[in-house]
């Protein structure tokens, strides 16, 4: 009876308690999307999705770089017969006009909650600048963005602030740089052959 | 391109899904097989060989005999007849081992493979794999030995000795027919016990001395596993001894000889209740004894990787192995000793088929009991398995002793 | 910033010493792949367990943002090798959700039969594998003789066993003929006294039982705490299943229940993924019997997916929970980022917690119930 009502009212709910958060247009497709404004925000949003509204369930933790279309001198492809590159990542390159995408020196982070009861889910999203990517943690709140918050940091190098354990997760210790960055470069390791 | 023509490709085959059996298909009934129907022809006609051959060459005890007295015409001084005799025993006694390891390891491939739909072996040697443990055995010999840099290298190399020394010595009274044993000890059922017992101080050499977390956990595991299932093992006999009156195995496997009411075996499974709790207590301690599943944990392969022997490879390794196919073997002939009649036929007027026939049948037929186990049951948790022994097995194998007290008093036998 | 892995190699100053260090992993045989468990263990106790994952990590999201829209799907193959049709299903509703297209009704009714032929497949690797993490050995060979008989039917349909590429953006890529729907009939007949053989073969045997039963206990409230899902969050008792919560494909319109546990124990959750197995087949027999005619790709797809700018979720109900994916464009021929929710990497994780205090025995107890496959938790 209250399914068709959750998600509107918990977005309703989030623009009240939120200042300046705003229903993001266009969001993830089918799903209500709330973009907040800072990340001084998000404790609190998720602390009342969890507690209020019921959401709580967090199914995912993601982010996306807008830097602009990937550059593949690093990487192996079809384009670049010598795939690996001694170069560091150079510094960010300025934002490319694209074709309707809306690139940004920014990381837009995303998380996804879930109300299990009512099988609904609300996206929070923050964007937060590339040099200098910081959002508290949600570690405490909920379980499940402990390994999330990891891949997050490892692979886009965002800081999850008062994570009890933000170390590298899925790539290996001797890795540089953050690989779904669109400016990574991939440094020449024992790995690379000769 | 101007080069060669490449060769036209010919598509012989099909696609595998249109070719293969399905299950459906096979399992309608396996008899519609003419592979399956000759398969039991050939069993039957195995079994059968084997009884013939049996009753041709009569009681092995007395082809002893025979030799033994061969040996004695000799005219040689009597201490070397008697230390050749010794050494003839002892080689016939490492044989049964060393045979029933190659032969054992086969079966339970077979058996293993029968149960899960497999076929197990299928090429060496030509019929049913039959040389595959021989070829085993050749490349065991032929591998390399390795000692890990942390191990002790000393009681590491030891380790496998001290196993199965005590498993070939606990063979000695062990009777493989009527009057059929290396040495009659009128203390067997003790002796056997205590030689069984000491291999355990292999295992937890070995667990020790690999220098391996896994092995040590292994090691520890199995000494508590060995040492507390030899109590239940112990007691769940004291029944036979009671009704035999002896620890003589040549007296037990007499006093089961004859038949009730013309027809049932005198057995000691057949006594009513106490026996056959006295073989299921046996049989139960006894393949906790030999490290087999359900009560393998010391070698639990999916927690431990291999437990105590995870360090052991070519023959250090077989050695362990070895003794653990010795162990259920002896375990085999235990059970048909105490409780399955030892070398009497199941049915009068069977006789003429000798004693050591009906032996290795009923040892061979607890060895399936054995194999059977592990490919059936899943594994206990060591705390589980103490629990069993102390909480359930042994409680229970002292209240069997006091109601083989009270069925003698009622009998008024003894 | 501290890039210092979670385990320490070597005991660090907070270790007893009557406590032991040992590595589970990456070589061992009931890891299931190449995960690493650091165990600290009082005996056969375990006082803290860290699960240690990437060994087969293979960049493939971003590998993806190399490649065009619809070559991405080969490597959806590689996450789930066990499930590889969910996988598929999941980018291609993604993608599909982007354009704003929609598969014909056909090729919708060949996923829902494709997926839950998969599901029972990978259920039956599960519950052989599980067998022989509790000891049981002879289970597997069942279980792997059925599993055969499906990839024989996926092969039969799409050419291939394990990686099949076959759910694409806009439909199928194969479709199937009248011998093909006998023998999955056939199959279907076939699997029902099978599963109640595995029953008494193996669910209610009582070692079994006392091995699982009371082990691994996760309430509902952790499953949600820690984002579990599938299986392993029904096992707790929550009856979430993205099948009926957001249905694709048409599930709503197949009759099917939601298996659920009691306790949240290893047993709970072992035994959910059986019941799912009996559903599945349910669910595919009713599929068969209203399999549509028509085409097997609806028009709407182009051959070079271009989608506009945008963003799209889609989650399926894959084998081992709530698979999603978020497909990012900007407007080219390849994605700009696709992100995948892969349920073994957040279940997982609670490894962490409910592992303290139980014997090295429960370790494989607990993690064989959790039910991971590496290429997901890796990616």
């Amino acid at each position: 009876m209250k399914t068709p009502a959750t998600r509107e009212a918990a977005a309703a709910a989030l623009l009240e308690r939120c200042s300046d958060a705003r229903l993001a247009e266009p969001g993830v497709k089918n799903y209500l999307t709330v973009r907040l404004a800072s990340p001084k925000d998000l404790l609190a949003a998720a602390r009342l999705l969890k507690g209020e509204l019921g959401f709580g369930y967090l199914e995912m933790i993601t982010a996306v770089d807008w830097l602009g279309p990937m550059k593949l001198e690093g990487l192996v492809s079809s384009r670049n017969p010598n795939p690996f590159t001694d170069k560091l990542p150079g510094p960010p390159v300025p934002p490319a006009a694209g074709a309707g995408a809306p690139y940004r020196p920014v990381l837009d982070l995303l998380w996804s909650f879930g109300n299990l009861r009512d099988g609904v889910k609300v996206f929070l999203r923050l964007e937060v600048p590339r040099d200098h990517p910081e959002v508290p943690s949600l570690a405490g709140e909920f379980a499940a963005a402990d390994w999330q918050e990891r891949e997050v940091y490892d692979l886009l190098g965002v800081r999850f602030a008062g994570h009890p354990n933000l170390t590298k997760i899925l790539t290996p210790d001797f890795i540089n740089g953050h690989p779904l960055r669109k400016d990574y470069a991939h440094e020449k390791d024992s790995y690379d052959g000769d | 391109m101007n080069g060669p023509a490449a060769p036209a490709v010919k598509r012989t085959g099909i696609m595998l899904s249109a070719t293969r059996y399905w299950p459906t298909e096979i399992w309608k009934s396996p008899w519609s097989l003419p592979r399956y129907r000759a398969g039991a022809a050939w069993l039957a006609g195995i079994l059968l060989g084997i009884c013939a051959v049996g009753a041709a060459a009569g009681e092995l005890s007395a082809w002893g005999g025979r030799l033994l007295a061969l040996l004695e015409s000799t005219g040689l001084p009597a201490y070397a007849t008697a230390w050749i005799w010794l050494l003839f025993k002892l080689a016939c006694v490492i044989g049964v081992i060393v045979a029933n390891g190659l032969w054992a390891v086969w079966w339970e491939r077979k058996i293993s493979a029968h149960m899960q739909s497999r076929f197990g072996p299928m090429y060496a040697g030509g019929f049913h794999g039959w040389a595959q443990t021989i070829f085993d055995t050749i490349k065991l010999l032929l591998k390399e030995d390795v000692t890990p840099a942390a191990a002790d290298r000393v009681m590491h190399a030891l380790a496998p000795v001290i196993a199965i020394a005590p498993c070939v010595m606990a063979f000695a009274p062990v009777l493989f027919g009527t009057d059929l044993a290396a040495a009659n000890l009128d203390i067997g059922v003790l002796y056997v016990f205590a030689f069984a017992g000491v291999s355990v101080i292999g295992v937890v050499m070995a667990g020790w001395a690999s220098g391996n977390k896994y092995s040590l956990l292994g090691g520890l595991r199995a000494a508590a596993q060995i040492v507390s299932y030899e109590l239940p093992r112990g007691f769940s006999v004291v029944p036979v001894l009671m009704f035999a009156g002896s620890l003589d195995l040549a007296v037990i496997d007499r006093a089961q000889a004859g038949y009730w009411l013309g027809f049932l075996p005198r057995w000691f499974i057949f006594y009513p209740v106490v026996g056959q709790l006295s073989f299921l207590f046996f049989l139960i301690a006894s393949v906790a004894e030999t490290n087999r599943t359900p009560f393998d944990i010391p070698e639990a392969e999916s927690e431990l990787v291999a437990g105590f022997h995870t360090e052991f490879s070519g023959m250090k390794w077989s050695l362990f192995f070895l003794t653990e196919y010795g162990y259920v073997l002896l375990s085999s002939f235990l059970l048909a000793v105490f409780f399955l009649g030892g070398g009497a036929a199941p049915l009068p007027g069977l006789g003429f088929i000798p004693s050591w026939i009906w032996m290795t049948g009923k040892a061979m037929l607890m060895m399936f009991v054995f194999l059977w186990f592990r490919w059936t049951f899943p594994r206990l948790r060591v705390d589980q398995l103490m629990d069993f022994n102390w909480k359930f097995l042994l409680p229970w194998c002292f209240a069997n002793i006091g109601l083989a007290g009270l069925i003698l008093y009622l009998l008024g036998t003894r | 910033m501290e890039t210092d892995r979670l385990i320490a190699s070597e005991p660090g100053p907070e270790l007893e010493s009557d406590t032991m260090f040992i590595n589970m992993g990456p070589q061992h045989p009931s890891t299931h792949g190449v995960l690493r468990l650091g165990l600290t263990l009082s005996g056969e106790v375990i006082k803290r367990a860290a699960p240690d994952v990437g060994y087969l990590h293979r960049g493939t999201e971003k590998l993806m943002e190399t490649r065009s829209w619809s070559q991405c799907v080969v490597l959806t193959d590689r996450w789930d090798y066990c499930s590889a049709m969910t996988s598929n299903l999941a980018f291609s509703l993604a993608v599909e959700k982007l354009l704003g297209a929609e598969a014909p009704p056909r090729a919708q009714a060949l996923r829902v039969i494709m997926c839950e032929l998969n599901r029972i497949a990978s259920h039956l690797i599960f519950l052989g594998t599980y067998g022989i993490d509790i000891g049981a050995l002879t289970p597997f060979l069942y279980a792997f003789r059925e599993r055969e008989m499906i990839l024989d039917l996926y092969e039969r349909c799409c050419g291939a066993r394990l990686t099949y590429n076959y759910i694409r953006p806009g439909g199928v890529a194969a479709d199937v003929d009248e011998g093909w729907i006998a023998k999955c009939r056939e199959f279907l007949e076939y699997l029902k006294p099978r599963l109640d053989e595995y029953d008494a073969l193996l669910s209610f045997n009582p070692i079994f039982l006392a091995r699982t039963r009371d082990i691994g206990l996760i309430s509902a409230e952790t499953a949600v705490h820690w984002g579990l899902s599938g299986p392993n969050l029904r096992g707790s008792g929550v009856a979430y299943d993205v099948r009926k919560a957001e249905p694709y494909c048409g599930y709503e319109n197949y009759d099917f229940e939601v298996p659920v546990g009691r306790t949240g124990s290893c047993w709970d959750r072992y035994f959910c993924r059986v019941q799912e197995m009996r559903q599945s087949a349910r669910i595919v027999a009713a599929a068969l019997a209203s399999l549509p005619p028509g085409e097997l790709r609806t028009k709407a797809v182009p051959r070079v997916v271009k989608p506009a700018a945008g963003e799209a979720y889609a989650h399926v109900e894959a084998s081992r929970g709530d698979l999603g994916i978020l497909a990012v464009s900007d407007g080219g021929a390849a994605p700009f980022r696709v992100h995948v929710k892969a349920p073994c990497f957040i279940n997982l994780a609670i490894l962490q917690e409910i592992l303290v205090g139980k014997k090295v025995a429960d370790v494989v107890a607990v993690m064989g119930s959790i039910d991971i496959v590496l290429g997901e938790v890796d990616r």
